[in-house]
């Protein structure tokens, strides 16, 4: 049940706090690597390893290790047969879990694009070149979009909890933070563990090279001579609860959720609408959330996927809406990670909430002369962030933005 | 929270149009199976096919270039929109949200477009097919169509994901600027998915399902869509006569299990929560696998004296599509008080089942349990009037 005011008798909603949060990606392994790399601006793209890309315009993505992401994991035969996304949501809710080990979660919300989309490849593959077919059940099994939810719980948890995952392309990881937020928020939940994840297949990365959407260059959002995205992986995992029951437990807050806004603007399955309304109406939408006004936001980190068609779309509705605010994207340094990628930037938005810097927008040279934006330009920087905007927009026109706000703000 | 079930669609291998596939139903007909070969091989699958004439008449732009998964979609979600007299216009587009519920997404076009870059290369991949393989290709296509323009959310999971995105449609039905929120089920059939499915010793060759056999010989794939249109009770009471208003009365969040033996007490935990001495009647996923005798256990020991019903003998396993026409089965059994047989059972086991077409008089409860074959478990309680 929703709260009820001593005074008016109506219902006010609850107030979230993010008491805990693991995060894996390019950048690093948990808060501390990715915080270091986000001061020292790093260029964590590099060349595609992982499959063929010989054909393929873009070259590069971002990518985590797999010696790293075994390291600490459990030597067993059913650990090894893991796929790769549930070892990144393995070791992002390790993090979380150790800052938090008593937060014991009703529900999770996580969202993903493509689940264990490299098993089905190697699956497919195999069925053509009539190959060994002996992995197949294992590939079969670790596919589901789900199921690196599940093993991580099982792994860390140690417990069932019901999961929802959403699956609204590039918007899913905003998305399933959004909804966990409104969960709490309404009362029906206390404590929900919500965040996002994907990793790097080659259905996608060749997908997304199709379109000419990805970049031979490098990833330049909001520059003049911007050519592209390059796409990355990771996961990311927030806990989120109830902040009056968090602080009578002495839990300590990261940061708050303060709001969330969805649109989806049904302009084309691939691109935005060029007048930037969805994008738009996903941000005022959040602002209202929040009962806040443009001005109280001090740092946007954008979806800037530095596409032609998106920059352009974000950067107009982020001027029509904002007088001057910094905006990075931070995919300049680690590539688009698609489902985890709204994970991914609530965690780096909570660290300049934490640490009081703006984290940077790399590889860029000019501002896109249409556009009236306040980028963080290649390095980072110490700022006054009491309140960030966290933007992801999809495939489908769908588009999400949250609002975090500092602890004591 | 509970909320009122305003209209409903269902395209199925048995027939369009909810009455039309209740009709069949209770008569006792079952789908017809179709041979599907295999690309690679020489081996051939069974599975129940939605016909092509049934799609005939959605010419929205949209589902020019759209696989059949989204096309179900729309042509379920159109349906119920109507049922519950509903007409999205620009103001109401926000005050709608859509929930998809979504398994194994539209495998057709994922499979062609991989195939295409496994056998030419990258540079044969289709700019074309790539957007329809994400997994919200079918709510951005019957977004665009009904001028959807606020939440729009696809639920991934396994059967039990029907289920998961009502008890999500609670969720977000908790905010008080959505009218309604429309849930849709929809699910492709494909060889990849039949081979993907024997290799994991779930499927047989060829019909019939039996529910809970002992033998657990596997499940037939079917295709569809399945959709139901949600809002709060006191709207609906004032459009529709009490006595035929069913609602939701508890969505259950569900649970995982980790091993196959866990499934038994999860589902028993989530049967306690929906209360099962009050339902008249079950409304089962059992599908001829392992999770008929989970919940056959969690049945016996929870509810043994509820009659149980399973339509997946006579519909196919529509794994993303099977939670949203479980609940569609529920509801209709309650309006009209009777619920058809459950076809191929055998007749020595010990649940009591709806064997042939049975009179349900005042029957005001009903539970619906999906288990999924992928760790997930869901329950809903129905209740009429």
């Amino acid at each position: 049940m929703a709260q009820l005011s001593s005074t008016t008798g109506k219902k006010t909603p609850r107030r979230v706090a993010v008491v805990a949060a693991g995060v894996v990606s390019p950048l690093g392994f948990g808060l501390a690597e990715t915080l270091d790399s986000l001061r020292q601006a790093r260029d964590c793209v590099t060349a595609v390893t992982r499959f063929s890309v010989a054909e393929c315009r873009c070259k590069t993505a971002g990518q985590i290790p797999d010696d790293r992401l075994a390291a600490g994991l459990s030597k067993t035969f059913r650990a090894k047969r893991l796929h790769r996304a549930s070892h990144m949501m393995i070791h992002a809710l390790k993090e979380a879990m150790t800052q938090a080990p008593e937060f014991a979660p009703e529900l999770t919300v996580i969202g993903t694009t493509s689940g264990g989309m490299s098993y089905g490849e190697q699956y497919y593959r195999s069925l053509r070149q009539s190959g060994n077919l002996r992995h197949a059940p294992m590939w079969i099994a670790n596919y589901p979009a789900q199921k690196p939810v599940i093993d991580a719980q099982e792994k860390i948890l140690g417990v069932s909890v019901p999961c929802q995952v959403i699956a609204n392309a590039c918007a899913s990881g905003t998305n399933a933070i959004g909804h966990a937020f409104e969960c709490v928020r309404s009362g029906r939940y206390q404590r929900v563990l919500t965040g996002g994840y994907d990793a790097l297949s080659e259905l996608v990365f060749t997908g997304f090279d199709s379109l000419q959407a990805s970049t031979p260059e490098k990833c330049r959002p909001f520059d003049r001579n911007r050519a592209g995205m390059v796409l990355g992986e990771g996961a990311a995992i927030l806990a989120l609860e109830n902040l009056e029951l968090a602080q009578e437990r002495g839990a300590f807050v990261l940061a708050e959720i303060v709001g969330y806004g969805i649109s989806t603007d049904n302009f084309h399955i691939t691109q935005p609408n060029p007048s930037g309304v969805g994008a738009r109406q996903a941000m005022e939408r959040a602002l209202h959330s929040a009962q806040i006004s443009a001005d109280d936001v001090d740092y946007i980190n954008a979806h800037g996927t530095a596409t032609i068609f998106n920059d352009a779309a974000e950067g107009k509705a982020i001027s029509t809406l904002f007088n001057g605010v910094p905006v990075s994207s931070t995919k300049s340094m680690m590539g688009h990670s698609l489902g985890a990628a709204g994970a991914i930037e609530a965690v780096i938005s909570l660290l300049a909430l934490r640490h009081q810097f703006l984290p940077p927008n790399i590889n860029f040279n000019a501002l896109d002369d249409r556009l009236d934006l306040n980028v963080v330009a290649n390095e980072s920087r110490p700022a006054v962030v009491r309140m960030a905007l966290s933007n992801s927009f999809g495939f489908g026109g769908t588009n999400a933005s949250i609002l975090l706000r500092r602890v004591g703000a | 929270m509970s909320l009122a079930i305003a209209g409903m669609g269902w395209v199925t291998p048995l027939g369009n149009g909810v009455d039309a596939v209740w009709e069949r139903l209770l008569r006792g007909d079952e789908s017809t199976a179709t041979a599907i070969s295999e690309q690679f091989g020489d081996r051939s699958y069974s599975a129940f096919r939605v016909p092509d004439s049934a799609l005939t008449g959605l010419a929205h732009p949209r589902l020019r270039r759209a696989s059949v998964i989204s096309r179900f979609a729309a042509a379920a979600g159109l349906e119920a929109l109507q049922a519950a007299g509903i007409s999205v216009d620009s103001q109401k587009g926000q005050r709608i949200a859509l929930i998809f519920a979504i398994s194994n997404g539209g495998v057709i076009y994922t499979k062609r477009f991989y195939g295409d870059v496994v056998e030419t290369g990258a540079q044969s991949a289709s700019p074309l097919l790539f957007p329809e393989t994400v997994f919200n290709a079918p709510a951005s296509h019957l977004a665009a169509i009904l001028g959807v323009t606020g939440i729009t959310y696809t639920v991934v999971g396994d059967g039990a994901v029907g289920l998961l995105a009502i008890r999500m449609a609670e969720d977000v039905m908790t905010d008080k600027s959505l009218d309604y929120c429309l849930v849709v089920g929809t699910e492709e059939v494909d060889w990849l998915l039949c081979d993907a499915y024997r290799r994991w010793h779930l499927l047989r060759s060829a019909p019939p399902i039996e529910p809970f056999s002992k033998k657990k010989r596997g499940m037939i794939l079917s295709e569809g869509a399945g959709a139901i249109v949600l809002e709060r009770p006191s709207r609906r009471r004032a459009a529709e006569s009490e006595a035929r208003s069913v609602t939701i009365e508890h969505a259950h969040p569900g649970g995982c299990y980790g091993k196959r033996t866990e499934a038994v007490e999860i589902l028993k935990r989530m049967l306690r929560d929906l209360n099962p001495t009050e339902a008249d009647f079950v409304i089962s996923s059992a599908n001829g696998t392992f999770i008929d005798e989970a919940e056959q256990q969690a049945l016996e020991q929870m509810t043994p004296d509820a009659i149980t019903y399973t339509a997946k003998p006579a519909l196919g396993e529509s794994v993303g599509a099977s939670g949203l026409w479980q609940v569609i089965l529920g509801v209709q059994a309650l309006r009209y008080q009777e619920l058809p047989p459950v076809l191929h059972a055998d007749p020595a086991i010990s649940l009591r089942l709806a064997r042939s077409r049975m009179a349900m008089d005042k029957a005001r409860r009903a539970i619906v349990l999906s288990s999924g074959v992928n760790q997930q478990v869901a329950g809903s309680r129905l209740a009429i009037g």
